[in-house]
């Protein structure tokens, strides 16, 4: 316990003046100070692996179809239903696809409960920040925009399995 | 569930706590001098402060009846921020409301998380591991002292110190950098789950916040050379809203507010959560109650905040490699890739994702925010959703404090009375 000392004016600080001044000096030595202000379109804020932007669909190694099997965890998983899924068929090995897969970017606030839900590694928070169009439905991405090929995410992902690296000591049920 | 019944005895207007909250102070000490001679005099005016004020902070609506510029009445009105945040726990399952709970006390997401963490893991009996502990720790400490940076500047900024607001907004957005590198976000982290936290630090940040830790001290310093001696912070803040140590027990008011009218109660001495008790700190108290001492205590609160973040840090990095999270199949996701190789892995995963149950019982878990006593109080019936979610806001009561203590003073007394009581509508209205 520490009581907390109430301090008592000096007469320099009741005179007024005379601080005025030196409260003057205090600040006005900020102006040779190094500047934090960052001008911001043309300065942007550093984003790293870490940063968890929008997020967005990973691309097979092909290029041209989703890793996503329409599972819908990650739509269950989201707190803000983001996400709408459409499953279909398919003739691949893996069998199932999205037909749809939306992302309803004024809804989404960027938790990151989609990214660990998905057990396929199809979702991954981007390091994309900026959202900005003039209309609402511009903004429901679809996966025309949300998809990306895996190279462009794989800062996210190594950053995703090296943090989450857990559970080494015992053997698990596998 | 038992006792139900007597608590709603207080609500209906009975005695039930066998305690009258009391009314204003002492006139003599309390009412401002009146002018005789005040044309303003004699005639009463109905006056809103509020919702709009930039001096609420937030959306808080004060009704007034003003004699001149004295203040006679005072109605607080609260609920314009009302998103019904408990409701919405019901609603959306347990795991699902963290992100939800960043946006209750905006100002420190990271503290909410933390307390309804505690709340459910007491609930389910789960031990956070070590490591996971002093993550939280440390994010919490860093979020109090952001917190009380903002009471700060925008107490001051209100009764027109304007360099304080820039000052201590500087400072706050180095914490914001620091929240930013660790968690990937500089509000509404989200960070913290069931059993810990959602991913282990990058050992890389720990030089950036050994850097801003050593230089925290001295901005405090600055903070105090500019306001402690100054004349006009002394004036509008020294024998303005003067709680005394009965009056905040009995308004149930907590943190800052009741330690600053020298009563020793902090819940991370009286009740250590995350592992409190092994960090070597000390609460400050004050003796008067005015809004001088909240701030004196608020200024000392942060020079302990950091020293606790520096032990916690210590811990940090001599536990590299340490589990962050419980390693429990009930209720944590396992690990990615564990949930590509194996069948049962991937089981769980469905299971914790569609369906996170927690089992049958009540738990209620309160931390140490920057505001007071948070306290999250859940109940379950054992299925995926809660029965019952209550959010314990501190900054509620101390809402409740502005009408006693503001009764017959100037009406811009209120302004640094408002600013020293230091709520956040989001928590209030929840």
């Amino acid at each position: 316990m520490v009581i907390v000392k109430r301090k008592e004016l000096s007469l320099a600080e009741r005179l007024y003046l005379p601080e005025v001044f030196r409260a003057l000096s205090i600040t006005f030595r900020a102006i040779f100070k190094k500047k934090v202000t960052r001008q911001y379109p043309e300065e942007r804020l550093v984003t790293t692996a870490v940063t968890r932007g929008q997020p967005r669909l990973v691309l097979l190694d092909d290029n041209q179809h989703l890793a996503c099997v329409s599972c819908g965890l990650c739509e269950i998983a989201c707190p803000a239903y983001a996400i709408t899924i459409d499953g279909a068929e398919t003739e691949r090995c893996i069998e199932r696809e999205p037909k749809r897969f939306e992302i309803d970017m004024l809804r989404c606030i960027l938790c990151g409960f989609c990214e660990e839900a998905c057990p396929k590694d199809a979702i991954f928070m981007s390091d994309e920040l900026e959202l900005a169009d003039f209309s609402r439905a511009a903004l429901i991405y679809d996966i025309e925009k949300l998809k990306r090929p895996r190279a462009a995410l794989q800062p996210r992902i190594d950053y995703f399995y090296g943090a989450n690296d857990r559970w080494r000591k015992r053997s698990s049920t596998s | 569930m038992s006792g139900s019944t007597q608590t709603f005895e207080y609500a209906r207007g009975g005695a039930g706590l066998g305690q009258t909250p009391p009314g204003p102070l002492d006139p003599s000490v309390a009412r401002a001098p009146r002018d005789a001679d005040d044309p303003l005099h004699g005639e009463h005016m109905q006056l809103n402060m509020g919702p709009q004020h930039p001096a609420t902070h937030g959306v808080l609506r004060l009704k007034l009846e003003l004699d001149g510029e004295t203040m006679l009445k005072i109605e607080p009105e609260v609920g314009y921020l009302h998103r019904g945040k408990e409701k919405t726990c019901e609603s959306l399952g347990w795991a699902k409301f963290f992100p939800h709970t960043d946006r209750l006390d905006y100002v420190q997401p990271l503290m909410n998380n933390v307390g309804y963490a505690l709340a459910l893991e007491q609930l389910a009996g789960i031990q956070v591991p070590e490591r996971g502990q002093v993550i939280r720790v440390l994010l919490m400490e860093l979020s109090r002292i952001a917190a009380h940076l903002i009471y700060l500047g925008t107490s001051a900024i209100d009764q027109g110190a304007v360099t304080m607001f820039f000052n201590t907004f500087k400072v706050r957005e180095d914490i914001y950098t620091i929240l930013d590198a660790y968690t990937g976000h500089r509000m509404n982290n989200t960070y913290v789950r069931i059993g810990g936290v959602f991913a282990d630090v990058d050992p890389g940040v720990e030089a950036l916040v050994r850097d801003f830790l050593a230089r925290m001290p001295a901005e405090i310093d600055g903070f105090e050379a500019l306001l402690s001696g100054n004349r006009i912070w002394f004036d509008r803040n020294r024998n303005v809203g003067v709680l005394s140590k009965e009056q905040a027990l009995a308004w149930s008011l907590t943190g800052p507010n009741l330690r600053g009218s020298g009563v020793e109660f902090d819940l991370r001495k009286a009740q250590p959560y995350c592992g409190y008790e092994q960090y070597d700190f000390e609460i400050p108290i004050g003796t008067l109650g005015d809004c001088y001492d909240r701030y004196l205590v608020r200024i000392e609160e942060m020079r302990q905040s950091a020293r606790i973040a520096t032990q916690a840090l210590e811990r940090l990095s001599s536990s590299h490699g340490g589990e962050f999270l419980a390693e429990d199949r009930r209720y944590v996701l396992p690990p990615k890739d564990k949930v590509h190789t194996s069948m049962e892995e991937l089981i769980f995963q469905f299971k914790i994702v569609t369906d996170l149950r927690l089992p049958a019982g009540e738990a209620y878990h309160a931390i140490e925010s920057s505001k007071g006593e948070l306290g999250f109080y859940v109940v379950s019936d054992g299925s995926s959703k809660p029965l019952r979610c209550h959010i314990r806001a501190p900054g509620l009561m101390n809402v409740q404090a502005i009408p006693p203590l503001a009764e017959g003073r100037l009406l811009s007394d209120m302004v640094a009375l408002i600013g020293s009581l230091d709520f956040v509508m989001g928590e209030v209205d929840r």
